[in-house]
Formats: structure tokens, sequence, C-alpha cells
């Protein structure tokens, strides 16, 4: 059996000291940042990529995956406790989590959604084990022309999904694309796009600028938001759910796990669309619908399970074809880059201590969460009392150091700075700023694939249309935006969107 | 001729303005042709994409309505900016304890709710914290110090 022999490797790499204790630290950090509004998975991971430079590359994604996952246990926590999300993927579990805590039964609904989240990242992880290897081998298969109909589709997906305007969507991605392109081009050795500047001969650092928009800006925008001081309800209750609870959850969990895991897949997926999704489902199947919103523990299990396994499975696309399906994903695509690791199939064959280790640290992670959580849920709850004003001058501190230290140069903070204010003023007019790091990450290999596709083909731009492949990437692609510009559905989606 | 929706006018004034720079930019570069590109090609291409979106968007404004811009908050941003280059333009010359605290102050003054002695506080502890994980623990190059 390759799995297990492969999944054996991926044990032996988790379970050394070093990258148990980071796997360790990236939960807690996860649970942490996931507890604390106002700080996401994206910042923190954005904070952390300086300081994971100066790990190997393995013990280096152990710990950011740990904070991605370990946020979605966090951000429970608090939509349960004081009817805060921690997390955007957290907010369909206020509704019924908060209600659950008010009747006293908060400790059930921490515990089922622990469970369920667990239950989930098995699953989830099983299925990366399983899907991973045959994925990569296709992958490999593929020649510059299917990638580049790839990368299209996936960015055209992406921005399906994201929320707002359409049109504002695609023209972000666009100007990802070409930010991502400045620098010295690697055909001509050509300097594009350095306005006289020595700092921008490598292009833009892709650290600072995600940093600025999603660090910086945030602050601003966030500082401007009243800060409402909230009640932490008294008792938890028992935080062992009862059998009862187990045997009506089971569905649910089930169901989210499900929905959840392909929902991570696609592009624009992850945690957040997952846990929607799940709410959303669960109330059209479950049988006597009228309790959600007043209190169902089903209401905290299908979306805390869909939203776990929507984190783990977007690491599917990320690891097997080096596409980023949301803006952490493109944050764990610059880790990988950092160390000097092309993302792509070949990392699976060239690299299977990183990617078994990786997976088999997920798993481990999860049992972690569960143990550690439910007797730390106390001192998590304390924590929310730091006011902002005293979180939101470190995380421009973690910020500037971290831009600093990546290439020792000033002007990566300048570059930072500039890019605070776009990302401020992108927020101000609801340009998503997701779409621009995704773009911004596949401008370059964008333009090699283009490149080379048409260098093959001597010019003919038919090639796209040609190759079976391709043509099926371009044509979903065209239809995900031909289904996009029916008005009907497009306020559907607004709806569901919305919630 | 009104503008309907200002979002997404200035929206598409960004994208629009963007767009010229690039296009602007890359008109120096060889454009080469599909067969063999060059380094202007693809960032022309995408320039021009850009425009057009641009365009579309403040066209659209015109037409369809939508919700006004909310007031931009200059204060917080120029100053949290500024204090950001300042850590640059510091950190060379006078070392990581000097400029960490001029960045912790300039940010937390900017706050709704600044408290002097608070701040100094929370100044000290950051600085204690990075010097001890970033320059003892991960062993990062960073001057404590003023450098003579």
């Amino acid at each position: 059996m390759d799995v297990i022999s492969n999944l054996g490797l991926g044990f032996s790499v988790a379970l050394t000291i070093q990258n148990i204790t980071y796997c360790l630290i990236g939960a807690l950090l996860g649970t942490l940042i996931g507890v604390l509004p106002g700080i996401g998975p994206v910042t923190t991971v954005a904070m952390l990529l300086p300081i994971s430079f100066t790990l190997p590359p393995e013990s280096a994604m152990i710990l950011l995956a740990g904070i991605y996952y370990g946020a979605q246990y966090g951000g429970s926590t608090t939509a349960i406790l004081v009817n805060i999300p921690g997390e955007a993927s957290s907010v369909v579990t206020t509704i019924d989590g908060h209600a659950m805590a008010r009747q006293g039964r908060a400790g059930p609904a921490l515990g089922i959604a622990a469970l369920g989240s667990f239950f989930a990242g098995c699953a989830a992880t099983l299925l990366i084990a399983l899907a991973a290897p045959p994925l990569a081998t296709i992958a490999l298969q593929f020649g510059p022309a299917e990638y580049f109909s790839l990368m299209v589709c996936g960015l055209i997906a992406a921005v399906v999904l994201a929320r707002g305007s359409l049109l504002k969507a695609i023209a972000m991605v666009v100007l990802g694309l070409l930010l991502g392109l400045v620098g010295t081009d690697v055909n001509s050795g050509a300097r594009r796009f350095n306005f006289g500047m020595t700092g921008l001969a490598d292009g833009i650092e892709f650290v600072a600028i995600s940093m600025a928009i999603y660090g910086i800006a945030e602050v601003v925008y966030n500082l401007e938001q009243k800060q409402a001081a909230k009640m932490v309800t008294g008792a938890l209750g028992r935080v062992w759910p009862s059998f009862a609870d187990v045997k009506q959850c089971a569905g649910s969990i089930l169901r989210g796990t499900g929905l959840g895991a392909i929902l991570g897949v696609l592009p624009g997926g992850g945690a957040l669309l997952a846990s929607f999704a799940a709410y959303t489902v669960e109330k059209k199947v479950a049988s006597a619908p009228r309790q959600f919103g007043s209190g169902d523990i089903r209401g905290v299990a299908a979306p805390e399970s869909a939203n776990n396994a929507g984190a783990q499975t977007s690491f599917i696309p990320m690891l097997t074809l080096g596409i980023p399906g949301n803006p952490t994903m493109a944050m764990m695509i610059g880790a990988l880059m950092i160390h000097g690791i092309a993302p792509g199939p070949r990392v699976m064959t060239d690299r299977p201590g990183l990617f078994w280790g990786l997976i088999a640290s997920m798993w481990l992670g999860n049992l972690m969460l569960v143990v550690l959580n439910l007797p730390l849920v106390g001192i998590w709850v304390r924590l929310l009392r730091v006011p902002y004003r005293l979180l939101y001058p470190v995380i421009i501190v973690f910020c500037c150091i971290g831009a600093y230290t990546i290439n020792n140069k000033a002007f990566d903070v300048f570059v930072m700075s500039f890019f605070a204010i776009f990302g401020y003023v992108a927020l101000k007019l609801e340009c998503e700023p997701a779409p621009l790091i995704l773009g911004f990450v596949l401008g370059p290999m964008m333009e090699e694939n283009l490149r080379r596709a048409l260098l093959i083909s001597r010019g003919d731009p038919m090639v796209f249309l040609q190759e079976p492949i391709s043509l099926a990437f371009l044509v979903l692609a065209a239809g995900l935006l031909v289904v996009m510009a029916v008005p009907a559905i497009r306020i559907r989606r607004e709806e569901a969107l919305k919630e | 001729m009104r503008i309907r929706a200002p979002k997404d006018f200035w929206s598409g004034v960004m994208f629009c303005a963007f767009a010229a720079v690039a296009l602007f930019a890359a008109c120096g570069y060889s454009m080469g042709s599909a067969g063999r590109m060059g380094p202007g090609y693809f960032p022309l291409l995408l320039a021009s994409l850009l425009g057009a979106l641009g365009a579309a968007l403040m066209g659209r404004s015109i037409l369809v309505g939508g919700e006004p811009v909310a007031r931009l908050q200059v204060l917080p941003l120029a100053v949290i900016a500024t204090a950001i280059c300042l850590f640059g333009l510091l950190i060379e010359p006078l070392g990581l304890i000097v400029s960490l605290a001029v960045l912790t102050v300039m940010s937390a003054w900017v706050g709704a709710q600044f408290r002097l002695a608070e701040t100094v506080a929370l100044a000290a502890a950051l600085i204690l914290f990075c010097v001890g994980v970033f320059v003892y623990a991960l062993g990062l190059p960073l001057n404590l110090w003023p450098s003579m």
C-alpha cells in the first residue's frame, strides 16, 4: 500500500521533536488569532513568512499550516461564547452556537464544534493523502497550454466565488498579474516597471505586499470601526456533549465534512464558503428545521465540520498544482518560493518528506487542538479582553520587522507603506484584495506558460483551443463568466454570500 | 452626465491610472511577436485589459446606480504610513530599539483611545519581545543601538 508507506514517511518527519513543537506552536498561535477578532490567519501567516525563512522548509510549512486550521478551532470558541466570530468562517456558528450558550449549553456546543472539527480534520487529511498523488500524476502531464488555461480557469473561479462586484474583482486579478511582473524578466533580462528604482530589480517583495494589504491596511480600516464592548457569558456547562447530542449530530457532521471537503478544493473556496454552504444545506435537509436559529446543536456541528474540512482540502490544489485557491494558500506558495521550492506537481516527487510530513502534521495538529482546546477555553476567553488599541500596534511592529528582515532592505518597508495606502483605498472602494494576491502569485508563472505555449505553436493562439484539456478549462471559465452575467443567478449569489 | 455609482467610478479611475502607468512604461520594452514574446508583450496585453475594465467600470457607474464612497480617514492612514517609512529610515542608522519605540508610539497615538503610560509600557514590552525573539532566538542581523 502506497498510501500507508507514504503516511509512514510523513509521520517520521512530523514526529520529530522539532516538528511536533512547530506544529504545536502553529496550532496554538492559530487558535489565539482565531479567538482575537481583527486579526486573521492571512495576516498571521504573512507576518510569520519572514520567520519561516529561518526554519527548514518542512518545519516552516507545518507551522504555517497549523495557523490556518488552528484558526478554525479558535474562531468557533468566541463565536459560541461571546457572539463574536473570531474568523469570518465562524460567522454562521454564532447563530445557533451563541443561542446554545445563552441557554447554558455552551459546553456541549464547544464540545461538538471540536469533535466535528476533529472528525472533519481526519477525513480531510485522509482525502488529501488519497487524492493528491493521482492529481499530481495528471498534472505532471500538463504542457504549458494546459497550465495557462488552468490558471485562467482558477482565477476566474476564484473571482466568481468572491464577494462584491465581478468587474472589480477581475480588474483586481489583472492588476495583481501586472504587479507580479515587476522586476527583471527572466527570459530577456529586461528590467520592467522599476521606474529607476534598484530596489525593484527582483520585483515587488511578496511578503511586503501581503503584509501591507492584510496587515497594515486592515488595521487602518479597523481603526474606524466602532469597538463595541461585549459581555462574556458565565458558566460553560458540561463540556462533553451527551450521547444523544452526538447521535443527533452525526449526520450533520458527515454532511458538513463532505460538503466542506468538496468546496475546499474549488478555487475561491476554503473555510469561509464551506461553513456558509453547510449551514444552508443543513437547514434544508435536517428534520425539524424550525429549531435552527434558536440553539440547534446541528447548526454548530455542520458549519464547524465544514470549515475545518474546507481549510484542509484547500491544500490539495496548492500542493498538487501549485495553484492557490485562497489568499492563505497564496501565502503558503510564497513560503515555498522563499525556500527556493518551485510549487507544482513536482513537490510531491522531489520532496516527499515535505509533502507527506505536512499532511501527517495536519492530523497531528488536529489531535492536539482537540485535546488542548477544551481545557484552555477559559484562557482564550480571557484573551478577548485584550483591547484592539493594544493589539494593532503589535501587528504594525511585526509587519515592519518582517518586511525589513526578509531581505534586510529598508526599501521593502517603503514598498509596504505604499501598498498599505493602496490597500486601504481599495478596501474603501470595495475592491476585494484576495484576487489581487492570487494574481500577484500567478503573474510570472502565467506569463512563462503563455510564452512557452505560443513558442511551441509558433505564435498560433488556437493552441489553447486545440488541446482538449486546455479547451475544457477555458470552456469552464467562460461558462462561469456567462452564468454570473445572468441577472437572476447574480442576485442569488449576492444573497447567498451576504447572509 | 451624472456619476450614479461613485464607488465604481473611482475604482475605475484607479484601475485606469494603473493601466496608464503600465502602458506608458511597457511601450519602452520590445514587443516581439506572439511566437517569440518580448518582455513587453504580456504586460501590454494586461495593461490594455486593465484599462478596458477600468473604463467599463466608469461607464457603468454613469448608467447604473450604486453606493457613495465612505469618508476616507486620512489622519490614521497618513500617520501610520509615515511611521512605517520612518521605521525604514531609522532602523539602519539608529538601530532596532529607537526605531521600534518611534513606530509603536506613533501608531498608538493615532488610535482613538491613546493613553501615554499604557503606550510606554506596550512599547517597552514589544522592544523586549522583539529583541529576545528576533535578535537572540532567531539570530536575525539587526542593530540594537545607533551605529557610530
